[in-house]
């Protein structure tokens, strides 16, 4: 009933804002005890020695667990089915620590406060392994010989992926110019307002329950069940209301400990993190060295292109086996390239690993490529718009690595579209300054996917049905990160049944009530679980009106539903509340549809960026003064809330191109970017005016057209901010973040 | 060690009576901007004196005869003060870019001071305007001392901060380099005290934050500055004296070679912030060239 394209508000904003939703920290748990960790000030070492006795003697304390006293299975916290095959290489407490911030040693006692003053006096002695912090250097390294059959603690390179499709000598040889670069991003933090929490509850029946502000309680039953070696009937998991994500909760951190701490002690236990501890202590944005050589003719065609890159996956390998593939996976769908070569490596170093951060690689990759062929524009005195108009990949390209349709794939829109109401040329006619102040601009282009589709179990399912009340119930494993999945799901589902999102009633993800999914990852909420909720919603419809029919004595085809009724042509008709209860009096179930959907394509979405930068030739300072952000969403649910999702990546990429950095110290492995007075985001007044433009032109394959915007909205911006950098200063700056240092060391 | 009790003494005489009725540790909180915050542990034992509600602590008083600021005044307020703002434009500024505007409104001056933060962004300006610090000492009894013979941890008491007549300058700018716009720890901040009248500068006095355990007077800066015309030339001079100043202050130091340039826009952008002239004018972007 006229829900799509509507400015919706968040369905959860009251509760939000009134401080009726509560968070997991917030949870009132009836005999809740608490849990501090000791995390490792050594970045590789054997842990020799744990002296508990002081800590157990403070009055409060139940119990210190270490590696003494806790399971060694072998885990991965990535994955997200049980049995699933992968990298298996953490364990609750480790002898051997791999990263200053692992865990060593945990505290539970009878307050927060108790528990963190008795962690602070358990004794650890370390023995202290050769530890490496630099991703070329780890290459040919080996950890130690660890495990029972003597494999090493580790390999490098832990994966890697190689491709190559056409001709690359040829396209080489073809060229007129050949352009080298070598760019450099960091390691990035989520800074999610929320830090990690998680509470674990045993229940009467035996079972554990685990409420988890997390991106899919699926992985956190699969990753919980490894690391304690138990059968996933033991094991219910509830997701939580979340306090911010961006990927950094996707991968089960204190879960398992919980899960285990509550085991043992038979009472409820919650663990929270500090601000410090999140960061020093859960994941990062992966950092990748990328070099790539492009060959271009004189008329800005692509004629061939070779990709290196080296990723620092930090200690753990979680997902990081994937990057490589998956950055080469979005490399592959922006540009018509008729010859590439790929070659990508992931390595361990003994640093915080790293994970999920929106994009997984996308952001990476992309900045990588797109601050590269913007230097090849310049060396050839080409317009960026120009060169990036004659390769972009049009509606109906199949990329050349997995086969795939990109589906109606706008990109050229976004570009033409967007430089346009820039005023692209104009601000690039008049001019950078000549004096203290320079003005630059620069843009770039992006893509990402919709969903895992062909990979992975690509497929979900929806349940939706008629409560009496007239509002529908929807339960489909749902986890909204803060970013209004729920709303923009719910737009959809009303949509169907002539209702308002409002009156969509969404049960929170449980593996006991929902069925199987993969959780809120791969930019899959709106394109795939959208899906199976508008097929659920249609088949609903369809019930309702059947019911309804029998009802009204007419022939369902004659039945529409609106505004909360069930109408016939003239008007008249029954309201769902009415016929739930006509039903209901005759003992009838209330009309209910399920639908599974299995993904059969993954287009691309796309956007082009644009940004205005001055930078201080004296100190070095960029400021962004400036932003259009061009999108191609196939449709826009809700577009408020599409706009929500680009200013926040515009946040988070302003932050990638110019402040935010962990910054391993490369000599003692600790982190030096680990609390908000010394981790530099982009605050409010670091933010420019930001116009956003979307392109709608449908995805025929999307839930009423609809295409992923989440983690697009990023994916261009570090790109687009730092080539205006490079065009004010005439520079080629390529090491992320632009810190002033960095912008005064390259003007000389 | 005895537990830690928390007096909130009312006045000014209650708060004496406590100096000379203490007998172990004494510490101070006022604003707890710093105390606080999560990872700096609480005193374990003692007297812990809450400052933030002693009546008549808190006031600024800017006449002819000079300005008087107590000791638990908020930064917030010394921004928005706008008696202060006429008489040493430099400090309300500095106040003005303190902090967050949650800090702002908690954080105080003698808190600022006893910090002794390197970067701490009202004490260059203090430095520079000669301040001295009306105290109460550990026995109870006042004593005054300059700012810069401030050491913390000595049991004094701020009281209040004076600056006296013949400190202050007609003209005085503060600015700061920071990661960020706001809520930013200054990687560098200058304040500048100035005589400037027909074209020349007469007495100039310039500190900085940021170069080393406490702001420190930049006598270089100052001699190229003091007598000499507003000219090209004589900025010129003024920057190569700020870049002395960096390495004479950090040799070898990592950040020494950003700072040595950066402190040269910071200090263009002073001039022009205490003349009330544009950075972006022509006299500035010459001698930036």
């Amino acid at each position: 009933m006229n829900q799509l394209s509507r400015r919706v508000p968040l369905v959860d904003g009251v509760a939000k804002v009134t401080g009726a939703l509560r968070f997991t920290a917030d949870l009132n748990v009836e005999d809740l005890l608490h849990g501090a960790l000791v995390l490792s000030t050594h970045p590789h070492a054997r842990v020799a020695r744990v002296d508990t006795t002081a800590a157990l003697a403070v009055e409060g304390v139940h119990e210190v667990f270490w590696h003494g006293n806790t399971p060694a299975h072998f885990y991965n916290s990535s994955i997200w089915f049980s049995g699933q095959k992968a990298l298996a290489d953490e364990q609750m407490f480790p002898q051997i620590v791999r990263h200053v911030g692992d865990r060593v040693a945990a505290v539970v006692a009878d307050t927060e406060e108790i528990a963190r003053h008795a962690a602070r006096l358990i004794e650890v002695d370390y023995v202290d392994l050769p530890a490496i912090f630099d991703p070329e250097i780890a290459l040919g390294h080996a950890g130690l010989p660890l495990r029972e059959d003597d494999t090493p603690t580790f390999l490098n390179p832990v994966a890697g992926e190689a491709f190559v499709c056409g001709d690359p000598e040829a396209g080489f040889a073809a060229a007129d110019l050949i352009v080298e670069t070598r760019v450099t991003t960091p390691r990035s933090h989520h800074c999610a307002v929320e830090t990690h929490a998680c509470i674990a509850r045993p229940e009467p029946d035996g079972r554990i329950l685990i409420l988890s502000p997390c991106q899919s309680v699926f992985a956190v039953q699969a990753v919980v069940c490894q690391a304690l070696s138990l059968i996933p009937e033991k094991i219910r998991v509830q997701k939580t209301p979340i306090g911010g994500s961006f990927g950094g909760k996707a991968e089960p951190i204190l879960d398992p400990l919980c899960a285990f701490f509550a085991l043992k002690l038979g009472r409820p236990v919650i663990v929270r993190y500090d601000r410090h501890e999140t960061f020093a202590a859960t994941r990062t944005r992966s950092s990748v060295t990328g070099r790539m050589r492009i060959g271009l003719s004189s008329d800005g065609r692509i004629l061939a292109r070779e990709t290196e890159t080296l990723v620092d996956i930090g200690a753990y390998c979680t997902g990081g086996n994937y990057l490589p593939g998956s950055m080469l996976q979005r490399l592959m769908r922006l540009y018509e390239v008729p010859a590439e070569r790929y070659s990508g490596r992931a390595v361990y170093t003994n640093t915080v690993p790293a994970g999920a951060f929106r994009g997984y690689g996308s952001p990476q990759i992309h900045t990588i490529a797109e601050i590269s062929l913007d230097i090849a524009a310049r060396r050839m005195g080409m317009d960026p718009v120009a060169l990036r108009q004659r390769n972009l990949v049009g509606p109906g390209a199949i990329e050349p690595w997995q086969g795939l349709d990109l589906g109606n794939a706008r990109g050229r829109e976004c570009l033409s579209r967007g430089a346009e109401a820039f005023g692209w040329l104009e601000r690039r006619q008049r001019g950078v300054g000549r004096g203290r102040w320079r003005r630059g601009v620069g843009l770039a282009a992006a893509t990402h996917i919709n969903g895992c589709y062909p990979g992975f179990h690509e497929e979900t399912t929806a349940s939706l049905r008629l409560l009496p009340d007239g509002r529908a119930e929807l339960v489909c494993a749902l986890h909204d990160l803060g970013c209004g999945a729920d709303t923009t799901l719910a737009q959809i589902a009303a949509e169907t049944l002539g209702l308002k999102a409002s009156d969509i009633v969404i049960v929170p993800a449980d593996t006991d009530t929902c069925p199987y999914d993969l959780g809120t990852r791969a930019s899959r909420m709106t394109y795939i679980c959208g899906e199976a909720i508008r097929r659920a919603g249609v088949a609903l419809a369809t019930s309702i009106r059947a019911a309804a029919g029998l009802e009204l004595n007419r022939p369902a085809d004659d039945l529409h539903l609106e505004a909360g009724n069930v109408r016939r042509r003239d008007d008249a008709g029954i309201a769902l509340t009415d016929l739930a209860a006509r039903l209901d009096s005759r003992g009838i179930e209330l009309p209910a549809a399920t639908e599974s959907y299995r993904a059969q394509a993954n287009p691309g979405s796309y956007a082009a960026h644009f940004a205005e930068v001055e930078v201080d030739r004296l100190t070095g300072r960029v400021r962004v003064t400036d932003y259009l952000a061009a999108h191609d969403v196939g449709r826009a649910i809700n577009p408020m809330l599409v706009e929500g999702q680009i200013h926040g990546g515009i946040q988070i990429g302003i932050g990638y191109a110019l402040y935010e950095d962990v910054a391993i110290d490369r000599a003692t492995g600790r982190m030096r970017g680990d609390s908000f007075s010394r981790y530099t985001l982009a605050n409010a007044p670091e933010m420019p005016p930001i116009r956003v433009l979307l392109v709608e032109e449908g995805e025929p394959t999307g839930p009423f057209g609809a295409k992923a915007v989440g983690e697009i909205a990023t994916i261009p911006v570090a790109a687009a901010v730092v080539n205006a950098v490079n065009n004010a200063l005439g520079t080629e700056l390529t090491e992320l973040p632009l810190s002033p240092e960095r912008v005064l060391a390259a003007i000389g | 060690m005895s537990e830690l009790s928390v007096a909130t003494p009312g006045d000014m005489a209650e708060l004496r009576a406590m100096f000379a009725a203490a007998a172990g540790p004494m510490n101070f909180i006022a604003g707890g901007t710093d105390m606080l915050i999560a990872g700096r542990p609480l005193p374990m034992g003692g007297l812990l004196i809450d400052l933030s509600r002693v009546a008549g602590m808190a006031f600024i008083c800017a006449d002819d005869g000079g300005i008087r600021i107590g000791g638990a005044t908020t930064v917030a307020a010394i921004a928005a003060d706008r008696g202060l703002a006429l008489r040493l434009p430099a400090l309300a500024e500095a106040a003005a870019q303190c902090g967050s505007v949650q800090i702002r409104n908690r954080a105080t001056v003698g808190g600022n001071i006893a910090n002794a933060a390197p970067a701490a962004d009202l004490v260059p300006v203090l430095v520079a305007a000669r301040a001295r610090l009306g105290c109460i000492g550990r026995d109870g009894a006042s004593c005054e001392l300059a700012i810069c013979d401030y050491t913390p941890g000595r049991g004094h008491l701020i009281a209040e901060v004076i600056l006296p007549r013949n400190g202050l300058l007609p003209y005085s700018a503060f600015v700061k380099l920071g990661p960020r716009q706001d809520l930013s720890i200054s990687r560098l901040n200058i304040a500048l005290l100035a005589e400037f009248q027909d074209g020349c500068f007469g007495d100039v006095r310039i500190a900085a934050g940021a170069l080393g355990p406490r702001p420190l007077r930049l006598p270089l800066a100052e001699a190229a500055l003091a007598g000499k015309e507003l000219a090209p030339a004589t900025l010129r001079d003024f920057l190569s004296a700020l870049t002395a100043e960096v390495d004479a202050a950090i040799p070898g130091r990592g950040s020494q070679t950003y700072k040595r340039r950066a402190i040269a826009g910071l200090g263009l952008d002073l001039v022009a912030q205490a003349l009330g002239l544009s950075p972006r004018g022509q006299l500035f972007e010459e001698a930036a060239q």
